[in-house]
């Protein structure tokens, strides 16, 4: 059993607080991912896990064992850095071997779990080369490698695949899903790629300011985002935000768009009162042509083929992207107008946080 | 192209260079010359440039006129080997501690060890007599290695600190989360990576310990066959007559080691005091 236990972990260097009370529950054999923007404490709090950096305050349990102030070592982690940290002057093999040469492993049993990591990753034809005579890629396997052979019982992974090259981070995140499942350890994982996070992670941690913004399966994030800061990171392009006047709370609630559109919005009303200002949040897949609803100019146009990606402003200059067929019958520099359900919108407050959608997508698992 | 000079800057440029190459070497070179020449036509007047009189003749006589002059330049090279190895001993611990550890008066410390070097060996000699002398050391070895360690450890530091500073820190991290000590880290993975920087302090130490023999060995030892070459020099100054030919043949002989491993580590020695200058 592996679960993975954060408990009011407090962070601060010097005066800066970087990390606020974080309590996570970590399931055991699960893929989460850290994920947030640069300078939200993400690093931090991976390496507090791995023990290269103590908490000012608050315990890490690993499984049921508190290794709050335990090595590295004796926390049964292993990580695997962004600069894929391999040794240059050894060769793949004894990078692999690096972890069972320092407890002095017996060299058939070390033999063995090296060519099994090797066999996982596709490495036995390059095990006497030098790091240097690899590719990326290939680097980045190794360092896997040298994490897998002590056979740990939590993974972490310091954004691993932001040295790659775009076409290169999409096989190997197929390939790190794959190896989740192989190895059915738990692994933590820390990116500011919202894309790595969606595809890869089975819970999510959103991180900004030091704080948890909300911690959830990829589907939940999207469809329930806690806080506008949640539904503004997660999703592709961004959810675009609106704002908008309450016009009346009961049943429905009933809002005025910038632009003058007025819509219905089937949301949680209590705590908002007539004449308030909300933010409307739309996702720009979830708009269609139509020949009424949003007044939308469009000023840049994206066809990508099989979508056409428009960036435009509506009302007084609010920033507008919609996400469309590849053919729509639109053009640069003319207006269209874009029509939404109403159960598709998210309403936020002036402090960020979300009204309740009440009519919720079924989550997939 | 920031290197792109006009012609008339190239030329600058190499007069420039040719001046301080020649007041760099002329001396050398007037060595090598006074060493082909018989003593007596040394001191001909006018000065000839070129003549018809040479021969390696010194390079044979000085030999029998200081018997002792093999082991006077064994003693330079063994000193000098002594120093640098004790002296890497004491800096690729506290180069490292200094690199990446965290401790009190850590750059106090190492501003002190600054300051040292900027005392020569001669304001210090009379306290390092008497502190020898305490010891038991005046007239062994020791007399003349282990100030030339101690002064030699503060330029070591420095030099071999900006080294370790370079190597990536996420190595010894990873070490560090497999469970590796500090001291197997250091071993396997930092020095082995260190190596281009421990071949630079190294020759730098080892120069440095050669140049300064001199003023320890005539201060603190009286042990003819202990004496280094540059001491045992002054065995060509006779009663009557300085054997000059015979000394400046003597003298390149017992710079050539040096030379030659300047010559071997040159691309290593700029490599490194420049390395860590810039972000690669």
């Amino acid at each position: 059993m592996a679960t993975l236990n954060l408990n009011a972990i407090n962070k601060s260097f010097g005066s800066a607080k970087v990390l606020h009370d974080i309590s996570l529950a970590i399931e055991d054999k699960e893929f989460v991912v850290f994920v947030g923007p640069s300078g939200c404490g993400k690093s931090t709090l991976l390496r507090i896990i791995a023990g290269l950096e103590e908490s000012t305050s608050g315990s890490i349990h690993i499984g049921d064992e508190d290794v709050s102030d335990a090595a590295p070592v004796d926390r049964g982690i292993s990580m695997v850095f962004q600069s894929y940290a391999l040794y240059p002057h050894l060769s793949v093999y004894e990078n692999i071997a690096f972890p069972l040469r320092v407890q002095k492993m017996p060299k058939d049993e070390l033999e063995e779990r090296v060519q099994r990591a090797a066999g996982i990753l596709q490495l036995t034809e390059k095990l006497d080369l030098k790091p240097g005579q690899l590719s990326g890629g290939q680097r980045q396997r190794v360092a896997i490698g040298r994490s897998i052979v002590r056979n740990p019982k939590v993974f972490l992974f310091d954004e691993p695949l932001s040295n790659l090259d775009a076409a290169l981070r999409g096989d190997m995140r197929v390939e790190l899903s794959q190896l989740h499942r192989q190895l059915d350890a738990t692994m933590v994982y820390v990116t500011h790629d919202q894309v790595e996070a969606m595809t890869m992670a089975d819970r999510i941690v959103v991180l900004n300011g030091g704080k948890v913004e909300q911690f959830g399966t990829p589907m939940e994030l999207y469809h329930h985002p806690a806080t506008k800061f949640v539904a503004g990171f997660i999703g592709q392009p961004n959810m675009n935000f609106v704002p908008a006047t309450v016009l009346e709370t009961t049943g429905a609630l009933t809002v005025e768009l910038d632009g003058g559109h007025k819509m219905s919005l089937p949301v949680d009303t209590s705590g908002v009162r007539k004449g308030d200002t909300v933010e409307v949040g739309i996702r720009p897949e979830h708009v269609t042509l139509g020949d009424d609803g949003l007044d939308v100019t469009v000023n840049v146009l994206e066809r990508l083929g099989g979508i056409s990606i428009t960036y435009g402003t509506i009302g007084n200059g609010t920033r507008f992207c919609a996400s469309l067929s590849g053919d729509a019958p639109i053009h640069q520099g003319k207006n269209m107008r874009l029509t939404v359900a109403p159960e598709d919108c998210h309403v936020f407050q002036s402090n960020g946080n979300v009204l309740r959608r009440k009519s919720a997508p079924a989550l997939v698992a | 192209m920031m290197d792109r000079y006009t012609k008339l800057q190239l030329v600058g440029i190499y007069a420039a260079l040719a001046v301080f190459l020649t007041f760099i070497l002329l001396p050398f070179f007037e060595m090598f010359m006074a060493s082909l020449r018989p003593l007596e036509h040394l001191f001909r007047s006018p000065y000839q440039f070129w003549s018809d009189d040479f021969s390696l003749q010194a390079y044979k006589d000085m030999w029998v006129t200081v018997p002792l002059l093999g082991r006077y330049i064994f003693n330079s090279i063994f000193i000098a080997t002594s120093v640098t190895v004790i002296t890497m001993v004491f800096v690729v611990p506290a180069a490292y501690a200094y690199a990446r550890l965290e401790f009190p008066f850590k750059n106090i410390s190492l501003g002190i060890f600054l300051g040292v070097n900027m005392f020569t060996g001669a304001v210090l000699l009379i306290p390092l007599y008497r502190v020898l002398r305490t010891m038991g050391l005046l007239n062994t070895y020791w007399a003349m290695i282990v100030p030339g360690v101690a002064f030699l450890i503060p330029t070591g530091i420095w030099l071999l600190r900006s080294y370790l500073e370079k190597i990536p820190r996420e190595l010894e991290e990873a070490a560090f989360v497999d469970g590796a000590s500090r001291m197997y880290t250091l071993r396997r993975v930092v020095l082995p990576l260190a190596v281009p920087g421990l071949i630079v302090v190294s020759v730098a130490v080892f120069i440095g310990a050669y140049a300064q023999q001199f003023l320890f060995a005539i201060t603190f030892n009286q042990t003819r066959e202990l004496q280094p070459l540059p001491a045992g020099l002054f065995e060509f100054i006779g009663y009557q007559s300085v054997t000059w030919n015979e000394m400046m043949a003597a003298a390149l002989v017992g710079v050539l080691p040096v030379m030659l491993i300047f010559l071997f580590l040159q691309k290593y020695l700029v490599a490194g005091l420049t390395a860590g200058a810039v972000k690669e």
